[in-house]
């Protein structure tokens, strides 16, 4: 069987600049036709030469910072734009995921949209009547379906739309971003309906999501861009981890660029993370120590100050936190640079990339300096890691006692 | 057409469940509803009765109300349809960037939403004609083809416009300018007989004369209006003789249109 997708030496320009006038068009095609130098707007490169094919089946994500392409790639599938150059080949039906909001028409009633939302998706009507209820079951708006949606919240709409679009029967989904939407109720409903089309209907899905920790959950295979090339194609671990080292660069950069925005008591100037033996590395094994080097200008003196490092995991959520305060008050800190050395004994999270933060308080408990997101490192599988049950944080002693309660 | 047909059947469904919105959103907070769809040819048929009182125009044994309505319908279905269709590409960019299937869906929906109104003028018309007491004869089963001419005229302002209109916004701006003075090139105030009558038998214009008639006639809707009036008021068949320049003029023009409005889809959604 034909790949499902195919992409060849796919390129896509865009050029830069003000759009150009009718006039400005027409001095130019005139100055063309007297064989003059015209002037020639610089190209930007959206895509730059992308090879790839997905397999029926396939569940693939797309990551990437911001203008690396990831959308414009899902466009170019999705047939909504051409490309300048190379050619896309795709073997089914496409159903994007549209953004809500594209499809819904705020003057009309929740039931008409699903009927006018399946029109525009390609859903015949007659599907759409037989489905009817279970979309309207699953936007948990039963009270409100004949209501003019430009009277429902914005979380209403968004149920709705994503009611619509996951009924469609299609071979190939294209998710971009619109697994966060609505409350933590409806994510985790979205989040379930996505994994049953995955799982048991056997999709084939291209999902664009800034959420790492989703992609890796959900794909079985996942490309990094980076500014319109695919850097890594590969199992999501290996490109996941890649992509919160280009984070890292990115971020040390932007440290060191943005040093004389801050006029504040404290500065960061440099953080890394150490080996043992003092080399800068992006990361370690579970269980080994990590060590964190920061250092930091103070600009005035700082009476007994405290210092607060911690890790958290790409999404926010605060794992540890240590504080200079906990044992006993550090010395006074007076105008100079500082060099900070922290050190786990050992990290005991398992594997997937993780944040640190640094807080700085004068005396009073008043904030001097906070950072988050200051360095990514990832945490590495070992090898007895592979007989180990996936799929968790931190290992905790645990002990089961089972007994059969009928007889 | 041949090339889009079989493609676009399959978007039957779209172009109904689209032109059907358009009505309702139109039409749902109004208190009179459809009823504004007709009010706009009323108006302009009693302002022109109230003109023609004052100027005189020969119109012949149809009474001249009823006449310039006749003349109202294809008129305003026309304008309507090429100035929405238009527009129509632009005032869908959300959809356009999402989405994607075939892009003459947008004009096409903005044309069959006036046929609905086109519908609610026949009403009227019926009422006029029970007025006035004038019978259709079985000349008025020309009136369909008739309106299918008219779409593919208005298709071929609104493929080409409204593709245009995506890169040069001008274009709406001054579509309205020009669609107002194409109704006084048209026989919608004035009866093409009256044109007839100067052109042909005074010979008004010396030895221009016919060829300024053949002219005229290019503008398809001076045939249409015409044979609109003939086949539902005179009961007689169509003037093929002033149908022909237009005929001609839009089979060159519709395909030329059409593969403009092709090659320009590509990039809509990067330009828009």
């Amino acid at each position: 069987m034909p790949p499902i997708i195919e992409v060849k030496h796919l390129t896509k320009e865009y050029s830069l600049g003000t759009l150009t006038s009718a006039k400005d068009t027409l001095r130019h095609s005139m100055a063309k036709l007297r064989g003059k130098e015209t002037w020639h707007r610089e190209k930007f490169k959206a895509l730059d030469d992308v090879n790839f094919t997905i397999e029926r089946g396939e569940v693939v994500g797309i990551i990437g910072h911001n203008g690396a392409g990831k959308s414009t790639l899902l466009k170019h599938i999705a047939n909504i734009t051409k490309p300048t150059r190379g050619e896309i080949t795709v073997n089914g039906s496409i159903a994007p995921l549209i953004e809500v909001g594209a499809g819904v028409s705020p003057d009309l009633t929740g039931r008409e949209n699903i009927f006018l939302n399946g029109a525009i998706l390609g859903i015949p009507k007659k599907t759409i009547q037989r489905k009817l209820d279970e979309i309207i079951d699953f936007s948990e708006l039963e009270q409100f379906i004949d209501t003019p949606v430009k009277r429902y919240s914005s979380g209403m709409a968004i149920k709705l739309g994503f009611s619509i679009a996951t009924s469609l029967d299609a071979d190939i989904l294209i998710v971009d971003e619109v697994l966060a939407v609505g409350d933590l109720a409806f994510q985790r409903k979205c989040f379930d309906r996505m994994e049953t089309l995955i799982n048991k209907e056997g999709k084939t899905v291209l999902l664009v999501s800034h959420n790492i920790r989703q992609v890796s959950r959900m794909c079985s295979r996942v490309i990094l861009l980076k500014q319109g090339k695919i850097i890594i194609d590969s199992d999501p671990d290996e490109a996941c981890t890649a992509f919160y080292n280009e984070n890292n660069k990115q971020i040390k950069s932007k440290l060191i660029s943005a040093e004389q925005e801050h006029n504040n008591k404290v500065e960061l100037i440099d953080i890394q993370i150490m080996s043992p033996e003092g080399l800068n590395i992006e990361q370690i094994n579970i269980n080994d120590p990590l060590n964190i080097r920061i250092k930091i200008r103070v600009f005035s003196e700082i009476i007994k100050p405290e210092v607060v490092i911690g890790t958290h995991t790409t999404d926010f959520i605060y794992l540890t936190a240590n504080s200079t305060d906990t044992h006993e008050t550090i010395d006074n800190f007076s105008p100079g640079e500082y060099e900070i050395l922290f050190t786990h004994q050992n990290y005991p999270l398992k594997p997937g990339a993780y944040g640190v933060r640094m807080n700085v308080f004068d005396q009073n408990r008043n904030t001097l300096f906070h950072g988050e997101n200051l360095i990514f490192f990832a945490v590495d599988i070992d090898k007895s890691e592979s007989k180990k049950p996936p799929l968790r944080l931190i290992d905790v002693e645990g002990e089961f006692r089972i007994q059969k309660l009928t007889k | 057409m041949s090339i889009t047909t079989p493609n676009l059947f399959a978007y039957r469904e779209l172009i109904t469940a689209l032109a059907w919105k358009n009505i309702v959103v139109r039409y749902k907070q109004a208190y009179l509803g459809l009823l504004w769809a007709v009010i706009k040819p009323v108006m302009l048929m009693l302002i022109f009765t109230l003109v023609k009182s004052f100027v005189g125009i020969e119109t012949g044994d149809i009474p001249y109300p009823i006449l310039t309505f006749a003349a109202l319908m294809p008129w305003i279905f026309f304008q309507e349809s090429a100035s929405e269709g238009v527009n129509s590409i632009t005032a869908n960019t959300a959809l356009i960037k999402k989405i994607y299937f075939p892009r003459e869906v947008f004009p096409l929906t903005a044309m069959v939403t006036k046929l609905v109104e086109l519908a609610i003028g026949f009403f009227i018309l019926a009422a006029l004609m029970a007025y006035y007491q004038i019978l259709p004869s079985i000349h008025a089963l020309w009136v369909p083809a008739l309106i299918f001419y008219t779409m593919l005229v208005a298709l071929t302002i609104s493929l080409f416009g409204s593709a245009l209109n995506v890169y040069y916004r001008d274009v709406a701006q001054a579509l309205p300018v020009l669609l107002s003075l194409a109704m006084y090139a048209s026989p919608v105030i004035y009866p093409l007989s009256l044109v007839k009558a100067k052109l042909i038998d005074e010979q008004a214009a010396g030895e221009w004369s016919n060829a300024l008639y053949t002219i005229y006639n290019i503008n398809p809707l001076a045939g249409i209006i015409d044979s609109f009036q003939k086949c539902l008021l005179q009961g007689i068949a169509p003037d093929f003789n002033s149908l022909l320049p237009g005929f001609i003029a839009t089979i060159v023009f519709l395909p030329i249109s059409y593969l403009y409005f092709k090659k320009a889809e590509n990039w809509f959604a990067d330009i828009i």
